[in-house]
């Protein structure tokens, strides 16, 4: 065989070869992937027959620097967590202790979680469709809804004097009452706020590039996210309506009236159309707060150095990415024995492999945009 | 199902693998010998109904010379919660894995096995998923060290002094 055909021969077999299928990086630098994710995708054409996630790139084991530093010293680290819904971040993890330590905190303490809380859902669910309407080329959208965003985060500033990171919470409280007026700025902030959401309805649910992009894609199934524990929009847009602030009230989330939105399919279009709509029901509760908040304190009398008794709880919130589970073993020191994150954004992510086949590869951002990740949080 | 009727169906199917069970704060607490773990999860998923695997997380009892795995598991249909606690010891820590029951339990194994060096049976993937892949040791064993985590010496600043690291 002379050397050109052999030369020849090779090319055709690695030719064939490539053909069949290719691993290709969709990662770590990549836009979609808001933060540091790598997938490794197995191509066929054009459709993605295999998804690998590789993690990490953020680790800093939190759970290991929890165990280090005093109960009331890890409220700051939980902000880094969740770095989108901070305030959640707190209540979930101050929640734990409340519950492990037995502590009950005031009234006005609760009302203001919750108007917090869900002030931090609608400013979380505001950054999603941004950067997802980012990911589909729809720039609009995305300053639009950061314009909302900064009102929010301006409230959050006058509470705490910080903008992303607040600290805020404490356990068996809050660190202060809010400043006078800003009750009445909430109110004002609703007013404007409520009408914005058909605005942004023009932009993306009635737009027919939008629902082209998203309508039938990214499928999971009921049984699916039951078996991965998928949680908060991924698992109500499969259909499942279950949300822990109905099914296990935590704080005062008993005494507020609201709908849980659920979405049919299970696609990309319902999550997205179930965060759209729990925008307008976080509205609703905050409404309901602003009415029935009484005066008084908002901090329980705790002591300086808290003692946990001997024991363990796992506690769960609704935060806007889903179940927000603490985990806690205390030895009766004033550091957790052990203490665990269970990371909402982390186990919806475990499902993607479920997701991606099947699908073209310009669909891959729309899918691993609708879980709503953020990698501090996977990563912990 | 309330937590004491879970424990009693437990406790009746499986009498010499319940080390010690109690309800607490209305969850049920039982805690099983390892090796028929995935037997007794099989039991609470397909016969309790309770198919929902909220947690999985790995303690090392140093004191104890064991590691624990605690499984949270719930349902989305009844009420009820149940923390499930498996005892392996820590010079062997194997169990068997429960991802053909969860799905979810892929990669909370993983992490288990990352952090930890509990080795899970019959998982199908099982190497680190947060760490790279050649870190050497586990870094949530108490025992874990790491010229990293040697303390910064403020106790011994002087007034006016200049903080200076600490070299291993």
């Amino acid at each position: 065989m002379t050397t050109i055909n052999l030369h020849l021969q090779q090319v055709k077999e690695r030719t064939t070869e490539s053909m069949e299928e290719m691993w290709v990086n969709m990662g770590p630098q990549h836009p979609s992937t808001h933060g540091v994710l790598r997938l490794l995708l197995k191509l066929d054409g054009e459709v993605v027959r295999e998804c690998i996630p590789y993690l990490g790139y953020m680790h800093r084991c939190h759970e290991k620097i929890g165990e280090n530093r005093a109960y009331v010293q890890i409220i700051p680290y939980t902000d880094r967590l969740d770095y989108l819904a901070s305030m959640y971040n707190n209540w979930a993890y101050c929640l734990a202790c409340e519950r492990l330590m037995e502590i009950s905190i005031p009234a006005r303490a609760e009302y203001l979680r919750v108007i917090i809380g869900e002030l931090q859902r609608i400013a979380s669910h505001l950054i999603w469709l941004g950067t997802f309407g980012l990911d589909l080329g729809n720039f609009t959208l995305f300053m639009w809804c950061f314009r909302e965003r900064e009102m929010i985060l301006d409230l959050f500033e006058a509470v705490s004097g910080q903008r992303i990171n607040y600290s805020f919470m404490r356990i068996g409280g809050l660190a202060l009452d809010v400043p006078e007026g800003w009750l009445a700025d909430v109110k004002a902030f609703l007013a404007w706020f409520t009408p914005r959401l058909s605005e942004y309805d023009r932009l993306s649910t009635d737009n027919i590039i939008w629902q082209k992009r998203i309508q039938g894609v990214g499928i999971l199934k009921p049984e699916d996210a039951i078996s991965y524990a998928c949680s908060g929009p991924m698992l109500r847009g499969s259909g499942i309506r279950w949300d822990l602030r109905r099914d296990d009230p935590y704080g005062i989330y008993d005494r507020f009236e609201f709908d849980i939105p659920v979405g049919p399919n299970g696609d990309v279009w319902d999550r997205f159309w179930v965060r759209r709509q729990e925008m307008e029901q976080s509205v609703k509760i905050v409404e309901q707060g602003l009415k029935a908040i009484p005066p008084g304190p908002v901090l329980a009398p705790v002591a300086k150095k808290l003692r946990a008794p001997v024991g363990d709880i796992y506690s769960r919130v609704e935060s806007p990415r889903g179940e927000l589970g603490h985990y806690i073993v205390a030895d009766g020191s004033e550091r957790p024995y052990r203490y665990k994150v269970r990371a909402p954004t982390f186990v919806n992510l475990s499902a993607l492999p479920v997701m991606l086949p099947g699908y073209m590869v310009a669909d891959a951002v729309a899918i691993l945009g609708s879980v709503d990740i953020v990698l501090c949080e996977v990563d912990r | 199902m309330t937590a004491e009727e879970i424990l009693q169906q437990i406790q009746s199917r499986f009498r010499e693998e319940i080390r010690t069970a109690e309800v607490r704060r209305g969850e049920a607490c039982v805690t099983i010998k390892a090796d028929r773990n995935f037997e007794i999860c099989r039991f609470i998923k397909e016969e309790l109904g309770y198919d929902y695997l909220n947690c999985l997380s790995g303690v090392d009892w140093t004191a104890d010379k064991e590691m624990e795995v605690v499984y949270a598991i719930s349902s989305l249909k009844q009420p009820g919660k149940i923390i499930l606690r498996a005892r392996v010891p820590q010079d062997e820590p194997v169990l068997r894995s429960v991802v053909p029951l969860w799905g979810t339990a892929n990669w909370h194994e993983r992490e288990a096995f990352d952090l930890f060096g509990i080795r899970f049976e019959n998982h199908p993937d099982l190497r680190r998923i947060l760490l790279p892949e050649d870190w050497i040791g586990y870094p949530l064993r108490k025992d874990y060290q790491d010229e990293r985590f040697v303390a910064y010496p403020w106790e011994d600043r002087k007034p006016g002094s200049v903080p200076r690291p600490t070299t291993a």
